[in-house]
């Protein structure tokens, strides 16, 4: 039996991250049949947080049940993790696309001395060699990587795998020690956590669906059709350069070259021409829908559906055949 | 405050991306190499405290492969950065790999002295971020990325400064020495002025060394690939705008499957 991989779950409010949980099936899909999955959380809440594991049927969990760890840096938990992977015997470990899990696997290639990449879109493992695949130049190009040494540690990309499947299970606790947390580690204090607004932060970097309005809406007063069709889609909202130059909306919801790049399921851009600085934000998109006035408008050469048209008009009719289709 | 930012050059995002000849890498002939943009919010950010604290020096260092080093460097000397070091890792062969380019830039910090130390959180060729905690470990210190607004509190010296994490905008204290990726800083990035870039060009540039000995374990690029060009969009015909709705959500839902 190959030793166990071991799978990240960052833990906020007593529940792993969504992103996190993703990482579960590629997990699974490295480790072979009868090799096992095992999960790794840390905190005071670190025991409930751990039955998230187990809804999925990753069954034996390892619990650093630490409050120190409820709002640590990347560093500490670093530590934990790495604590954790040696005693369990685990060579290869998978966080979700999180901020932390990203920054995890920086701080494992030197604490653990593992091979590591993040931003991973697919993971095979062919007799021991893991070789990886990541978007990167925003999305205009993709590279395969191969992670050498005995101990790998990759993050993979929000969205790019299916979301884990319900297997509900048994649930075995093993906790694991956090050991010395050195003082220099510890010292940073997380204050205060705002919730995201829709169009900022994560809430569009990390969306399945975003829809984003640019210059073709002429003012402030209008933004809200994009946000409308949106809200009916559960989306995140983003804007181009344009509008968040012009003040409409604050410069986090820009997406492109300076501000955020996005890779959702699913990209809206409604009166956006395609200016390069907010393709290159977009293009790695599954798939984009255009709605632009101007047939000639670059936007249309990267879209994979396009609609012609007045957008005052085809928004709001959009916004209501969503909420229609969707039964809202 | 001794600041150090990190910064590494990349292609200019116009750069029409081709196949390099091993199939490893792009074709980095013709190119022009550029500061990357969340590097140019870590100058700005630096330069920011640099005004904000009296007595304070910013240093600049680059790892890679040199000449593309100095072009850069010059950049954040002409923006005002005092000091300016290359690690050149053009005989190494590891600039592909960002834990190399965080080992360069430890060795380096060895001799340079730093309070903080400052980076973009992922530069836009590699799209990695994984220099600012891999540096963090190597030095022993706490690391933070995403971060879009950065402070000095003088009379506690603390550094605050907020960070986009899984649950919203975090916002922490911390103490010096610390290694931060920056995602914005509080301004716009500013533009050097024209006597400041000329009088950069015959700015000294210090050259650090590479570390010595092996920097396995790694990950190695195999292949370097270019998406097929996109055919562009299939128009969607309507003569009513609610048709042209249906239309787009029947496509959505049934064709490309992504409706929620």
């Amino acid at each position: 039996m190959t030793p166990p991989v071991l799978v990240f779950g960052e833990v906020h409010e007593g529940r792993v991250a969504s992103a996190s949980l993703e990482a579960i099936a590629v997990a699974r899909e490295l480790a072979g049949p009868s090799d096992p999955v095992i999960g790794f959380v840390a905190g005071s809440r670190g025991e409930a947080a751990a039955a998230d594991f187990a809804r999925f049927g990753v069954g034996r969990v390892l619990v650093a049940e630490d409050p120190r760890l409820d709002a640590a840096p990347v560093g500490a938990i670093a530590h934990a993790v790495t604590a954790a992977a040696r005693s369990s015997g685990s060579s290869l470990l998978v966080a979700g696309g999180t901020t932390f899990g990203r920054e995890l696997v920086g701080r494992l290639a030197v604490r653990w001395e593992a091979a590591v990449a993040t931003g991973v879109t697919e993971a095979t493992r062919v007799d021991g060699t893991l070789r990886v695949r990541r978007a990167i130049f925003g999305g205009r190009a993709s590279e395969t990587r191969r992670l050498e040494g005995e101990r790998s540690a990759i993050a993979i990309r929000p969205h790019a795998f299916p979301p884990p499947v319900e297997r509900p299970g048994a649930l075995a606790i093993e906790r694991v020690a956090t050991g010395d947390l050195p003082a220099s580690l510890m010292a940073p204090h997380r204050t205060e956590v705002k919730a995201p607004d829709r169009g900022a932060g994560p809430g569009l970097t990390d969306a399945a669906i975003v829809v984003s309005g640019g210059r073709g809406l002429r003012g402030p007063s209008e933004f809200h059709l994009v946000e409308d069709l949106a809200a009916s889609l559960d989306a995140a909202v983003g804007a181009s350069r344009a509008v968040t130059d012009a003040g409409w909306r604050p410069a986090s919801f820009q997406v492109g070259q300076t501000g955020k790049a996005v890779s959702p399921q699913l990209y809206i851009a409604v009166g956006i021409s395609g200016a390069i600085q907010h393709l290159v934000g977009m293009v790695s998109s599954r798939v984009i829908v255009a709605i632009n006035s101007d047939a000639g408008a670059p936007i249309f050469k990267v879209a994979d559906y396009g609609i012609v048209g007045d957008l005052f008009e085809i928004v709001p009719a959009l916004t209501a055949e969503v909420r229609r289709a969707r039964g809202r | 405050m001794e600041i150090v930012v990190c910064v590494k050059p990349i292609p200019e995002a116009e750069t029409r991306l081709r196949v390099g000849a091993d199939g490893t890498t792009f074709d980095a002939e013709g190119v022009k190499f550029v500061l990357a943009g969340y590097d140019e919010s870590a100058v700005e950010q630096a330069l920011l405290l640099k005004e904000a604290i009296p007595g304070s020096r910013v240093h600049v260092i680059s790892a890679g492969p040199s000449p593309r080093t100095d072009e850069v460097l010059r950049a954040s000397v002409a923006l005002g950065c005092d000091l300016a070091t290359c690690v050149d890792l053009s005989s190494a062969n590891s600039a592909a790999d960002p834990i190399a380019i965080a080992r360069a830039l430890a060795s380096a910090l060895a001799t340079v002295p730093h309070d903080l130390v400052l980076c973009g959180k992922q530069a836009g060729d590699d799209e990695a971020g994984l220099v600012a905690p891999a540096l963090g470990e190597l030095l022993g210190v706490p690391d933070f990325g995403y971060v879009v607004d950065l402070r000095w509190d003088a009379a506690r010296k603390l550094l605050k400064f907020q960070r986009w994490g899984e649950s919203g905008l975090e916002l922490w204290e911390a103490p010096t020495p610390c290694v931060i990726g920056l995602q914005q800083a509080w301004n716009d990035p500013r533009t050097a002025k024209l006597p400041a870039i000329l009088k950069s060009r015959k700015a000294p540039i210090a050259r650090a060394a590479p570390p010595a000995g092996p920097t396995s374990p790694s990950s190695r690029p195999e292949r370097f690939e270019l998406p097929p060009p996109r055919l562009g969009a299939r128009l969607i015909e309507y003569k009513t705008p609610q048709e042209a709705a249906e239309k787009l959500v029947k496509l959505l839902r049934e064709e490309a499957k992504v409706f929620p």
